[in-house]
Order: structure tokens, then C-alpha cells, then sequence
């Protein structure tokens, strides 16, 4: 086995997900029928890939589907750099390069029979919305408690995979809660920052661990939130992002201390961080 | 397992046996110094030597840039490793003992770099003891000693004029075997041997609770003093036989995927798309070698990961020396604790 070796895949379908384009997603499909077995034998929510386009280079992912949504895969990607222009470019039918999953994923057995509060920003909520459409499913929601969500984006054009969570509002089984920073014309939910819609509408803690995606800013004002409601250090779940290479922990440089997020995150909890130098 | 001897003034006809059937890598002399090279005549090989070799001799497991993947249409084709063995000869134990670190990484079970793996399995190392250990050196500071075995096959001792050989593994032992067994003189002279220069080996520092002092220093306003004169050139991670951090690039008009030897000490190294850098100066940079060295690899796997061979320390066009900083961040740290 070649940890640095690509599978071949297929871009099916490209979505462009907010009004001023910088987002897009992609569902990939596996050339390979043995690539496919591998990878939803090993696939969690949480987890990312290595995704390349030849000549541009590769970088990391997190993965945007469950596996029942599947064959294909789904990555949301930010227009930010020349592989991800490169990206941006793709269209139906175009071959690309993916290694993965790579890292941990969220813990769903810890996380069975506890109620969920998934709290998320701006385009890191991807993984969170893999986790979510897995606990959704019919044949999973009921290994799971009460489903809270916390969506935040900076405005209504830049929220991600609008048509499908507009229709969580219909769902009995989960409780929704977007914000956007400021007021807009005819957005009838939360306005104001994840933080403080996190203070307003957090479940009690107890029996409850809360997952926690977004931006730096935004990681670092929830987790105080989140703890000073009482939720303990070790139920407070968070995914970290770095610059990475090789994915599998032997490049050196996604370190933080002696663990490296590609290989032992990139799902940690608060409790592991706390241990952990301040080099992020 | 037992010793085999061979007299000095013979030894080149066995490396001209060797030759035949390995790549025979030695420390020869090249236009910057010492160099391994692979030689065809054993009159090339300089083993004798006051100073160890300019680059240290991972490159022969981690080449400096290495085709990954042959790349035509999207596909991904990986190369085939070419398949004559490698016999490295005369390599000194602090750099042997990388190879056993680098192993820890490269070889970690069900996550093996095929490549790496490749390499090490298609090669025997013949490590050479010192007993006289050059100025830079401080192997016995960070676990090692002047007779070390790890990583190495076989080692050999030089006791005036025959080189004793003893073998640590099975491919060691096969290599050597038709040799003539070392008589219990010899033996005895090799033990002492090798006991007296571990003890003549001077300490450079003193490596007690060296990971917890690192530790409590993090914070401190101590790495952007010792970071003061760093250029940022990366010459001590790039000659350093741990260093294995690496990136990965396509070469488009070659058609391949490469990865290159890659430094901690870069800006553009942990520089994320967002324009984030969690290590933004030369002082978490600085920070970031030393305590990869003395306290992460302390953390998983209970070594240094500095085998004290000094390059670093000779190379430095600054003068920059990890023993100082080593030293000084013990001391720091101990003033704080008694400040407490």
C-alpha cells in the first residue's frame, strides 16, 4: 500500500453554494469499485481527504456527505489559492485525485444516547454537515438524543446548503438555529454572532455534548460560552485545520506538540487541547 | 553474538568482494568536505576520519527530492525502486541511531512509507564506533553513545590493526559470517574499548527533566532571544540526521509528483490558505525544532530525537548552538521554578 497514492475520481456534480461564488461544492464518484469498498468501510463524519489536482498540487479537505448519501463523495471548497481556483474550475466528468478519509472523524460511539448541540461557522460547518445528515438517518437518529444545530454565516448569501436546511425547520426529531451578523430584509431567524445565539439557545449540558466547527474567531469566544454553561472539557468536541502535506503524519507539520491534527485529530476535545502547547 | 575480525591491511579486499554485489556507500572526500558516495574502488573510501560527514546520510532513505508518482492523464503511477542493495559503510552510531528514530516514524505499523521502507529493506549498515569522538559531538547528552547500535547491522571497532566486527541482525550476521572469529583477547579489548570511550565522551549538557523545562519555558520571552541571530536558512534542519519533514509538489513539465526535504524554520512552512500561520516568527519557529527534538519526541516516544552529531552546531553561519540553547533554557527554567 502507497499512503501518498491518489485514487482516481470523477467530479459528478458541482453546486455553487453562495451568492458571491467563493463556495462550491463537489460530488466526486470512484473509478474504482475496490477504492469505493475501502473508503466507506473506513469513512466516519469528521473525517478529510487529500484532494489533487495534478500540476496544482494537493491539500486537505474535510468531507461535506454521510456515507448512505453516497457513492459520491462531497467536498465544499473556498475559492482562496491556485489549487482551489483550480478546483473551482472543474466540471462534470472531470478526473481528479483523493486520498483518503484521513484522520479521526467524530466520535459517534461516544457520542451515542447523548444529546447533540452542533454549533458551526461560515464554510467550516462542512463536516458538521456530513455528522448531521448521519445522525438524521432514519436508521441512526434514534442512537441519538435531542438534535440541536447552530448555524452561522456572515450573511444569508453565504449560508451553505441552504435548500436542504431550510427543510430541517420541518423536522420534528432536531431543533435549528441560523444566524447572520447583521439584519437583512425578509431573514426572519437569529441575528447576531454564534457566541451569543450559542448563549441563547444552548441545551443544558447535561447528557449533552456540543461539536463545535468555524472560524478561529469564532471557536475561540464559543468555547468559553460553552463551558461557563457547564459543559465539561471532555464533551466539548472541536476539528482543527493546518497546513498539510502528506495527511498521514509523517510531513511534520501540522504539529501541535507531539500530536499531529492530520493523523490524531482532527477532531479533539477541549480536555485534549487544554494539554496542549499553544501552537495553533 | 559472536566477533569477527579482519586485519586492517585486508579489509579493502573484502569491500572489493562487497562491491560486487552491493552499491558500497562510504564517507569519501568531495568538494564539500566528507561525503557518503558510492564507490567503485575501495581506496576511495576515508574512514578514519576527526569530523563526520557534511550531510548526514538519511538521504540514502529519504532522498532530498524524490519522484513519488510518474503522473499521465490524472493517473497516478508510483515508480519501481531500483533493486541493488545498498551496503552503507563506516556510517558514525549517531547517525545510525536517526535511522532507528526516522524507523519509528517511516516503519509505524500499518502506516509504512513504501518508499522508506523500500530503501531500508533493500540495505545493510555497517556502523563504525568512535573512540575518538570529535569537539561537536555529545551522542551520550541525548541517549546515544560512541558504540551504538541502533539502526546499524553490524558494527565494526577498530583495535590497532584489525577491525572487529559484530552483527546485530540476520542480514548483519550473513554478510560476515565466513569471517574468523574473533579470539576472547580481542573480544575483551573491544568491550573495554568501547566502555572507555563512552565514559571519555565530555557531556554537554545535562538532559534531567530536559522535556518539562522546554515545557514551562513555552510562553517565555526566551526563544526570541535565542532566535535573535537566526536567519531562517534551515542549513541545521537540511544536514540534521532526524530532521524528515518533508513537502510535496508537482513538477508539471516533468510529469511527476516530488517530495522535498522541507524545514520547520521556513515562514512559508505552516503558512495556511487563510493567510493564518501558527508559527508567524523565528521564535516559535526556533521553538518548534528544539522542543520537536527534547520534548515532543520525549512525548511519543520516550527519546530524543537529536542524536547529537553536531552538525547543526558546525553549520550554523551564525554560530547558533542547540547545546547553548539547551543549556540555557535548563537553567531559565530552573530560575523560574526558584523565583516561584
Amino acid at each position: 500500500m502507497n499512503l501518498y497514492q491518489p485514487m482516481p475520481m470523477r467530479v459528478e456534480r458541482v453546486i455553487n453554494e453562495t451568492s458571491d461564488l467563493t463556495l462550491k461544492s463537489f460530488e466526486l464518484t470512484f473509478e474504482n469499485k475496490t477504492d469505493q469498498k475501502a473508503f466507506f468501510e473506513k469513512y466516519n463524519p469528521g473525517q478529510f481527504c487529500q484532494f489533487s489536482v495534478f500540476g496544482k498540487g494537493e491539500a486537505p479537505f474535510g468531507i461535506a456527505s454521510a456515507a448512505w448519501e453516497g457513492p459520491f463523495v462531497r467536498f465544499t471548497v473556498q475559492n482562496v489559492g491556485s489549487l482551489t481556483q483550480t478546483i473551482h474550475n472543474l466540471q462534470p466528468g472531470d478526473l481528479v485525485g483523493v486520498r483518503g478519509p484521513l484522520g479521526n472523524g467524530f466520535p459517534l460511539d461516544k457520542l451515542k444516547g447523548r444529546n447533540l448541540v452542533i454549533i458551526g461557522g461560515g464554510c467550516a460547518f462542512s463536516t458538521l454537515y456530513a455528522l448531521t445528515k448521519h445522525i438524521m438517518y432514519k436508521e441512526h437518529r434514534k442512537d441519538y438524543g435531542q438534535l440541536t444545530i447552530v448555524y452561522g454565516a456572515r450573511n444569508s448569501g453565504l449560508c451553505l446548503y441552504k435548500a436542504d436546511i431550510e427543510s430541517w425547520y420541518d423536522r420534528s426529531d432536531m431543533v435549528i438555529h441560523q444566524a447572520i451578523d447583521v439584519p437583512e430584509e425578509g431573514w426572519d431567524h437569529h441575528v447576531g454572532y454564534v457566541p451569543d445565539v450559542v448563549k441563547k439557545v444552548a441545551p443544558a449540558p447535561k447528557n449533552t455534548s456540543a461539536i463545535v466547527c468555524g472560524p478561529p474567531i469564532m471557536t475561540k469566544f464559543t468555547l468559553p460560552i460553552l463551558s461557563e454553561l457547564g459543559f465539561p472539557p471532555k464533551e466539548i468536541y472541536t476539528s482543527l485545520e493546518k497546513r498539510m502535506k502528506c495527511g498521514v503524519g509523517k510531513c511534520g507539520r501540522c504539529n501541535i506538540g507531539s500530536k499531529y491534527v492530520c493523523k490524531d485529530g482532527p477532531v479533539f476535545t477541549l480536555a485534549e487541547l487544554n494539554d496542549l502547547p499553544q501552537d495553533i | 553474538m559472536s566477533y569477527k575480525t579482519t586485519p586492517v591491511n585486508q579489509f579493502p579486499k573484502l569491500v572489493s568482494q562487497w562491491i560486487k554485489k552491493y552499491d558500497v556507500t562510504a564517507p569519501a572526500e568531495a568538494k564539500n568536505g566528507l561525503e557518503y558516495k558510492t564507490i567503485g574502488d575501495p581506496a576511495e573510501m576515508m574512514l578514519n576520519n576527526r569530523v563526520n560527514t557534511t550531510y548526514a546520510p538519511k538521504a540514502f532513505f529519504l532522498p532530498q527530492s524524490e519522484k513519488l508518482f510518474t503522473v499521465e492523464h490524472g493517473r497516478f503511477q508510483a515508480p519501481e525502486l531500483k533493486t541493488k542493495p545498498r551496503l552503507l559503510l563506516g556510517v558514525r552510531p549517531c547517525d545510525t541511531r536517526a535511522f532507528w528514530l526516522l524507523d519509528t516514524v517511516f516503519l509505524a505499523k500499518g502506516e509504512e512509507d513504501a518508499y522508506w521502507q523500500r530503501r531500508r529493506a533493500d540495505s545493510l549498515v555497517i556502523s563504525f564506533g568512535c573512540d575518538t569522538p570529535c569537539a561537536s559531538c555529545f551522542c551520550t547528552s541525548v541517549g546515544g553513545e560512541p558504540f551504538g547500535r541502533e539502526g546499524s547491522d553490524i558494527q565494526m571497532t577498530q583495535l590497532e590493526d584489525v577491525y572487529v566486527f559484530e552483527a546485530f541482525t540476520e542480514k548483519g550476521s550473513a554478510l560476515i559470517n565466513k569471517l574468523p572469529e574473533a579470539d576472547a583477547a580481542t573480544v575483551k579489548k573491544v568491550k573495554a574499548l568501547q566502555k572507555t570511550s563512552a565514559a571519555e565522551m565530555p557531556k554537554a549538557f545535562d538532559n534531567t527533566n530536559l522535556r518539562d523545562h522546554l515545557y514551562a519555558l513555552f510562553e517565555d520571552d526566551f526563544w526570541k532571544e535565542v532566535a535573535e541571530t537566526c536567519l531562517g536558512c534551515g542549513v541545521c534542519t537540511y544536514l540534521c540526521p532526524t530532521c524528515y519533514c518533508f513537502d510535496i509538489v508537482d513538477e508539471v513539465q516533468r510529469g511527476e509528483r516530488v517530495r522535498n526535504w522541507d524545514t520547520c524554520m521556513f515562514r512559508v512552512y505552516s503558512q495556511e490558505a487563510s493567510g493564518h500561520n501558527p508559527r508567524p516568527n523565528k521564535a516559535a519557529r526556533t521553538r518548534q525544532r528544539v522542543m520537536h527534538k527534547y520534548a515532543y519526541w520525549i512525548d511519543s516516544i520516550n527519546e530524543f530525537g537529536c542524536t547529537g552529531c553536531g552538525r547543526c552546531v558546525v553549520n550554523c553561519p551564525v554560530n547558533i548552538d542547540i547545546r547553548e540553547i539547551v543549556s540555557a533554557a535548563q537553567a531559565r527554567s530552573a530560575k523560574m521554578e526558584a523565583a516561584k
